[in-house]
């Protein structure tokens, strides 16, 4: 009716939407200032700033480097582990969609939907059984487990795209079966593999729910020594490893951007 | 013929690593839990007659029920007005709003549980700011109580809905819009009676995820809510790692794991719900 009532009502949408991205997004960045602080303890930096706080990451004993280094490992071992499977899994169930890969499938994604929690009270028991807590191999396989869904996913993304004709065509040229895997549609659905080997190694990276649970003293994975550091103290170290993981989420997600808009253009 | 079965044969056993792995250290585990609940410590049901009469547990149900319900309610009217206000955006905008999304989205929940503990708390920067201010006198109690649990929890939840909803909406086509606008409907109108009923399916599908991500979640309750805000997730955790009272343990995961499936068997008698889950079955 009124002019000012449509302008309202155009408007106000877009003030809450932009109210509300800022409430995603600036909170994240308190770090930042945080861990520049000249202080002993979390504060805002109050008479200079300090590079104190990422100096302390670098010390050994401080713990920080080392379990950096165990969750890169660890990331690395599951990620390649759970890309292999899921490529696999993911190309034999794109060939032969019968009853046991489909099953296979809604057994594989099943970790995105069941509470971690379930899964983590499981694993303490079974890992006690065979001595696997607290080990590198019990960490891994279950890292390698919960990094399978996403790499089934975007691998399988890329594979319906890929047109069945081609591996129609091999066969009837007489390829055999391991020729047309791995020299017909591997090398087809690539960056739907690296995308999965990504996603992979970024959930292993980020694990905590049921790490916490099957790890104690010996290994130590980043997001752990994390949780620890919380519970413990207010210590500014944690807003500096913090910093620096906003800062590699940024740089990471920029190069993404990136590269996404200049593969496909007329997408976004 | 026999080249047929022969590349099926290949296929079929590409499937199988995987598989036998996921059945023997998820499904195995995880079915162990299930019969724990009815063995441990003595064969019966014992353990779920004790969860109904355990006045600590039904605060705990009832905390995760209020706080998971807060949650949803919250995460989803949050998101649906930032993805229906993304559909609108001009792309070059539209690209920049996505970041502030994705950066979230992709951030540890540890750093963002660590964030909000830091603008929080009572000495925090939201509380110094406000007091310096001079509109408060004494800290707000922001953090460390069902408040802060719902902020984190929120946070944590709206980039996933948000990018949920928008694929959803993405998908509603542009001309009905179009239509309803050339018949003389006013933006209200547009909105109420040609978007919202159009993104039911994806509201739907969304709430779905919030719930049960809400219901299961640990880390977040656990952080912001530092013991004072006990939910179900860290109820168990608690019984395992302190406690090891596992007969409690398993039946509480045993019902949670019933909820969760019991909601994903009743979403799947819609169609939506079955065209997403099951996509890519070719």
């Amino acid at each position: 009716m009124m002019p000012g009532w449509i302008l309202l009502q155009r408007l106000l949408p877009r003030i809450a939407a932009w109210l509300l991205l800022a409430f995603l997004f600036l909170p994240i960045l308190v770090v930042i200032p945080v861990s520049l602080t000249d202080r002993e303890y979390l504060s805002l930096p109050d008479q200079s700033l300090s590079l104190q706080h990422f100096a302390s990451l670098l010390n050994w004993r401080a713990g920080w480097l080392p379990s950096m280094i165990t969750s890169i490992g660890i990331a690395i071992a599951s990620s390649l582990l759970a890309t292999a499977l899921a490529a696999a899994f993911a190309i034999g169930a794109w060939v032969h969609a019968g009853r046991w890969p489909t099953a296979m499938r809604l057994i594989l994604l099943s970790p995105l939907i069941v509470p971690p929690i379930i899964y983590a009270v499981g694993m303490v028991r079974l890992w006690s059984r065979f001595n696997l807590l607290d080990t590198w191999i019990g960490v891994t396989l279950v890292h390698m487990i919960l990094s399978m869904p996403l790499a089934v996913l975007a691998i399988g993304a890329s594979l319906a795209n890929l047109d069945p004709r081609l591996v129609q065509a091999a066969r009837s040229l007489g390829a055999r079966p391991p020729i047309v895997f791995a020299k017909v549609i591997l090398p087809n659905i690539l960056p739907g593999v690296a995308a999965g080997a990504v996603f992979a190694f970024i959930t292993s990276w980020d694990e905590i729910t049921v790490t916490l649970f099957i790890t104690s003293r010996r290994i130590v994975t980043l997001p752990r020594k994390i949780w620890t550091s919380i519970a413990d103290s207010v210590d500014p170290a944690l807003a500096a490893i913090a910093a620096v993981m906003l800062l590699v989420t940024i740089v990471g997600l920029l190069i993404r951007m990136l590269v996404w808009d200049g593969r496909t253009p007329n997408r976004s | 013929m026999i080249v047929v079965t022969n590349f099926r044969r290949w296929a079929i056993a590409l499937t199988v690593p995987a598989g036998a792995l996921a059945i023997c250290f998820y499904v195995l585990p995880i079915l162990q839990v299930l019969a724990l609940s009815v063995t441990e410590p003595s064969f019966g049901l014992g353990n779920y007659i004790a969860l109904f009469q355990n006045a600590a547990i039904g605060r705990v149900v009832r905390t995760t029920l209020v706080v998971s319900a807060m949650t949803t309610v919250l995460t989803i009217v949050f998101s649906y007005i930032v993805a229906f206000a993304l559909v609108q955006m001009r792309p070059g905008v539209r690209r920049f709003a996505m970041f502030l999304v994705m950066l979230p989205f992709w951030i540890s929940v540890l750093v963002r549980a660590f964030s909000w503990i830091t603008i929080l708390r009572r000495n925090g920067v939201l509380n110094s700011a406000l007091g310096e201010a001079g509109l408060i006198s004494e800290p707000l109690e922001l953090i460390y109580n069902q408040l802060g649990v719902i902020i984190g929890m929120v946070h944590y939840m709206m980039p996933f809905a948000i990018l949920l909803l928008y694929a959803n909406l993405t998908d509603i086509d542009g001309r009905i819009i179009q239509a309803a606008r050339s018949l003389g409907a006013r933006p209200f109108t547009i909105f109420w009676r040609v978007w919202l009923p159009l993104s039911m399916p994806g509201l739907a599908i969304t709430t779905l995820f919030i719930v049960i991500f809400s219901f299961g979640f640990l880390v977040t309750p656990a952080i912001l809510g530092a013991g004072r805000v006990l939910m179900i997730a860290e109820y168990i955790s608690v019984q395992i790692s302190g406690t090891l009272r596992w007969g409690v343990a398993t039946a509480l995961s045993t019902s949670m794991l019933l909820v969760v499936a019991g909601l994903v068997a009743l979403a799947m008698r819609h169609p939506a719900f079955r065209s997403a889950f099951g996509g890519s079955q070719k």
